[in-house]
């Protein structure tokens, strides 16, 4: 035998040993790779996002199955069609209601939970601990219980509130005022209280204080409550659904559980798909928006939003 | 000119007033002392409990609420028809159609508002959440509604159609005597429908007892009955041979319900209001409680539109036309905001070939005098005829002659009734039972 | 001496409350008045709404509408529906009851080990970078509808979906299976689907706030990977552990629609469409506010429990 094939001979004779010795040595190190704990999270992640974008795939069906493509793509249920989201009065009066809401609690959940932050954080005396407590309460509480008991406040109690809108934007806001706060008292517990104070000692009233130095401070967790509030409301379903009044007040998310049970057409994947769309672009808008305000005392990104949920 | 229908002195706008204030001041014990306190001693309480329970041996004439608004009312200009209505049960051409030939009052139509079964409906107007000019309840809450002040009387001079065209058996119904608060809209009778495919014609007739197929273990996770307590809790009365349908006997009602957990337990079966049209031609479903018109309107969502599988769509009533048949009304709830234009609107279903049109859609037959019943299963209706994607369809397909309705089915059929609301509340009971999967008792 | 002075000192200004900015020239009122919009809102919406439930299920009911009439004094209150509602919870209910603790233990078993995995391995295991674009597709479910993810799914399950068609494609199924058909196991893996987002998170957070140095000390001592984990790692994540728990099964509970959407038939009921179908039907509109009563009830422990331990955390930041 020539050298090379010895050793190759006496390399392969070592070789599955050698892998085996090598499979073993992984195990044991302590600092290895987490194959395994990748695997599953790439699994999972595409457990999680794949449905979606077959969901998606399904909106430029050309055919009119809801569970298979059929036919090619197209742009059929977009526009084409006449039950098509573009020509359908019904899917575009529930896509604007959709926006419409959220817009309006986005509105008037954040500055008052803003301001409860701001006040909850600076308040020593003993009623704060109720009202800290009360604001807990209302952000654990399971949705069917506020759903249920402000159907039954506004049907029996407050009968001056219209079911619709009106009724609806105050079951969200309510619902969702919890979320502002926790946000911003968590980044109140961050910003350094020297500022405020140089302002003050300086002369300046609290007003204009709180208008040029607080807020702006506050401002990365102002835009993340916006973007979050926006982001849970616009697909808000139970309270809503308990809330709403005649046909034009169904958001796009009552109107997916009214037809998922028949055999929707696709038309209902595109109505979803653009919302999901609109929605993505507030929250890179928002995250945009945290970034731009953190200038310079970034260290989170992500990580820190993810923190906070 | 009259005010706004809520306004007007009704006899019930004290008990209105008080079960509202009573939510936001004053506690009030029961309601009974109240009404002993502030009517006359006596007569208002028992003639309520009769309203409400009308038989067509027994009829009822409904309290006049109000006044209907006057004929010489105008058309509401720029209005937007506003319709609560079940989900498919209202053909959009036909719509569109009356749209159109009101155009010059610039009248326009969004989105229909619907409910999934009657109950909602009813609880949903009780909370004054709905808005709308036209209605289409069921004959079983009309009563309630009525005297709850939630309809408002029709005026019969802007209606000429019902008396023209529509069925002897409905002038005058029983349920509402002199037609004040509502017209008939369609009528249907209640069955089963399955899968020719999977169970042929002559399998189910064969059976002594069809009813039965429901509780096949043959079709076990096939089986679908309706998210509607009176037709599904029926559907187990007559497989009894109860043939009170609006029975208060709660030995019945044990029966029923004795058997419908048996169901459960037998064939697992789902609830659904679209099952019988729109799910069961899918093949979500081999068998299915059905009315006449749900099966009829089958062919529009089979899979593939041809004759083959048209003709795996199949429905069963008894032969002895021993079932329950009943039709559905149109009404105008008291808070509609175009009345006048609702009243149109109701003429203009009532007329001949709108009825028809509607029919070819919907698969619900009207009780128009000029229907020719015999030809139905061999005529072709309008949404068949515009259909150019899908082989034709006849108004009702030949295989399927069960859901044609004439008119001689009154004569021997049961009609659902309004029940009393002790008696709602024990059927509601029943329902209630069966929808959270109770085990059935040993 | 003198030190020790200065330590007492150093240590008596550290657990003094901070005084707010501004000092004693702003009136006492002037930051606790900032609340006062949210408090009035939180007590006309929030507190109200659950008072009125209490009135509704200890009032009575119309006779003729049978709408229920609530009662505010609590003198005259009826424990008719309560008593009613407590006879068939334990009594013909209780299936149901027992179903939705199932579904519930099952599901948030299932999520949480698969969402542990996932938030270890997010926190512990990947470069900034990577992690950034994890944390984004971890996060995503937060901005996609509920529903549409449910809507993905019941497409993907139709008898000729996707799902049927690459089981009977791999051969693992011979015919198409029914998932739809009213199956216990599609609810849980629904619910598994929808709330797991609600373990991930709250996980990773504080998986990302354990020390470095804590495990690797594990490590460096010769443990294994797997020891480490079981003796180290383990026991300090299990606060994040409970909260996460607590915050994906309160949802799980009271939750209704995934069982509409993804069953429909009565074997799969839960708590919810109790509630559901009880606020929907004229005459039983009491019992639903006694069956959210019940709800509360039950769910008074883990979310007493969840409120603590926020408390806490709060205090020990």
């Amino acid at each position: 035998m020539s050298q090379a094939t010895a050793e190759r001979a006496t390399a392969g004779a070592t070789d599955e040993p050698r892998a085996a010795r090598r499979r073993a040595s992984w195990r044991r190190n302590p600092w290895r790779k987490p194959r395994i704990l990748e695997a599953v999270t790439w699994a999972y992640l595409a457990w999680s996002i794949v449905p979606l974008t077959v969901a998606i795939l399904i909106s430029f069906n050309d055919g009119r199955s809801n569970a298979s493509i059929q036919g090619g793509l197209g742009f059929t249920w977009w526009w084409s069609d006449p039950d098509s989201l573009f020509k359908d009065p019904e899917l575009q009066s529930a896509i604007f209601q959709s926006v419409r809401l959220s817009v309006a609690t986005m509105l008037i959940a954040v500055p008052i939970g803003v301001a409860f932050a701001i006040g909850l954080d600076r308040w020593r005396g003993r009623g704060s601990g109720a009202a800290n407590f009360t604001m807990l309460l209302s952000f654990v509480m399971p949705e069917i219980v506020l759903g249920v008991a402000m159907f039954m406040v506004i049907a029996f109690v407050l009968t001056f509130i219209p079911l619709g809108t009106w009724a609806q934007v105050v079951g969200l806001v309510t619902y969702q005022v919890s979320y502002p706060v926790i946000i911003v008292r968590a980044r109140m517990l961050a910003i350094d209280k020297q500022y405020e104070e140089a302002a003050m000692d300086l002369g300046a009233p609290p007003r204009a204080t709180i208008r040029r130095i607080l807020i702006p401070l506050l401002s990365p967790a102002i835009f993340a409550s916006f973007a979050i509030v926006f982001a849970d409301s616009i697909d808000d379903f139970v309270t809503v659904r308990y809330l709403s009044g005649p046909a034009t007040s169904e958001p796009l998310s009552v109107k997916i559980y009214n037809f998922s049970r028949g055999s929707p057409t696709p038309a209902i994947n595109a109505a979803a798909t653009l919302l999901m769309v609109a929605t993505t672009l507030v929250v890179v808008l928002g995250y945009l928006g945290y970034r731009a305000a953190t200038r310079g005392q970034r260290r989170e990104g992500v990580q820190g939003l993810a923190g906070q949920i | 000119m009259t005010g706004h229908p809520r306004e007007r002195p009704s006899r019930l706008s004290r008990r209105d007033f008080l079960r509202r204030s009573a939510g936001t001041a004053v506690a009030l014990p029961s309601m009974s002392a109240i009404l002993a306190a502030c009517s006359k001693p006596g007569s208002e309480p028992a003639r309520e409990a009769d309203l409400l329970v009308p038989r067509p041996d027994s009829p009822v004439t409904l309290p006049m609420n109000g006044d209907p608004i006057p004929a010489d009312t105008p058309i509401e200009d720029g209005a937007e028809l506003l319709i609560y209505n079940w989900d498919a049960y209202l053909y959009k051409a036909v719509l569109r159609r009356f749209v159109e030939e009101y155009s010059d009052h610039d009248i326009t139509f969004r989105a229909i508002t619907t409910f999934n079964n009657m109950d909602e409906a009813v609880a949903k107007m009780q909370a004054g959440q709905i808005e709308a000019d036209v209605f289409f309840p069921t004959i079983d809450v009309v009563p309630r509604l009525a005297v709850a002040g939630l309809l408002q009387p029709l005026n019969h001079e802007l209606i000429p159609n019902l008396e023209a065209n529509v069925w002897p058996v409905y002038q005058n119904p029983y349920y509402d005597q002199q037609w004040r608060y509502t017209v008939p809209y369609v009528v249907y009778n209640t069955g089963i429908a399955y899968r020719r495919d999977i169970v042929s014609d002559d399998e189910i007739r064969s059976l002594d007892n069809p009813y039965d197929i429901l509780w096949d273990p043959a079709h076990e996770d096939r089986v679908g009955v309706y998210n509607s307590y009176r037709d599904t809790i029926q559907t187990a009365l007559l497989r009894n041979g109860i043939e009170d349908i609006n029975t208060d006997r709660q030995a019945d009602l044990d029966v029923a319900r004795e058997d419908l957990l048996e169901m459960i337990d037998l064939v697992n079966p789902r609830d659904s209001i679209n099952g019988a049209y729109k799910l069961l031609p899918r093949g979500d479903f081999d068998v299915h409680i059905s009315w006449s018109g749900d099966i009829a309107a089958g062919w529009g969502y089979v899979n593939e539109y041809t004759r083959a599988e048209y003709e795996k769509l199949g429905y069963w009533f008894p032969e002895d036309r021993r079932g329950n048949v009943d039709n559905d009304c149109i009404a105008i709830p008291a808070n509609a905001p175009h009345p006048r234009l609702a009243h149109e609107f109701i003429n203009f279903m009532l007329d001949f070939q709108n009825a028809m049109d509607n029919f070819s859609w919907v698969g619900y037959q009207p009780p128009q005098n000029e229907t020719d019943v015999s030809s139905l299963t061999s005529t072709e209706g309008l949404y068949s005829q515009v259909s150019g994607w899908a082989e034709p369809a006849e108004y009702v397909l030949p295989w399927m002659s069960d859901a044609v309705i004439r008119r001689e089915d009154f004569d021997v059929g049961f009609r659902q009734a309004p029940l009393a609301p002790e008696v709602d509340d024990r059927w509601h009971e029943v329902w209630q039972q069966y929808k959270a999967g109770v085990d059935a008792s040993g | 001496m003198s030190t020790r002075r200065a330590e007492r000192q150093r240590i008596r200004r550290l657990t003094e409350p901070e005084a707010a900015p501004g000092g004693v020239n702003l009136p006492r009122w002037f930051w606790p008045s900032f609340t006062l919009p949210g408090i009035v809102w939180l007590l006309l919406f929030f507190v109200l709404p659950l008072y009125t439930v209490i009135a509704i299920a200890f009032g009575t009911v119309d006779p003729v509408l049978r709408t229920p009439i609530p009662v505010w004094q609590p003198w005259w209150w009826t424990t008719s529906h309560m008593t009613e509602a407590l006879d068939k919870a334990f009594g013909i209910f209780s299936p149901v009851y027992v179903r939705t603790f199932l579904y519930v233990v099952v599901a948030s078993a299932i999520s949480l080990v698969l969402g542990y995995a996932v938030a270890y391995f997010v926190a512990r295991h990947t470069s900034r970078r990577k992690r950034a674009l994890l944390l984004i597709l971890l996060i995503s479910p937060f901005w996609i509808s509920y529903l549409m993810r449910m809507l993905a799914w019941i497409n993907l399950l139709q008898p000729e979906g996707y799902v049927n068609e690459i089981l009977t494609f791999l051969h693992i199924t011979p015919e198409p299976i029914g998932w739809l058909e009213g199956r216990s196991i599609t609810v849980i893996l629904g619910l598994v689907y929808g709330y797991i987002p609600y373990m991930i998170l709250p996980l990773y957070a504080f998986l990302d706030r354990i020390d470095q140095n804590v495990l690797e000390a594990g490590r460096d001592l010769g443990g294994s990977p797997v020891s480490t984990f079981f003796r180290v790692t383990l026991p300090l994540s299990r606060p994040g552990i409970l909260a996460s728990l607590v915050i994906v099964s309160l949802p799980m509970f009271g939750d209704y629609f995934t069982n509409t959407m993804l069953s429909g038939s009565p074997n799969t009921t839960m708590i919810g469409n109790l509630i559901d179908d009880s606020i929907n039907t004229t005459g039983q509109q009491a019992e639903a506010a006694v069956l959210i009563l019940i709800l509360m009830v039950i769910l008074i422990v883990p979310i007493w429990y969840y409120l603590r331990s926020t408390a806490k955390a709060a205090e020990a930041r």
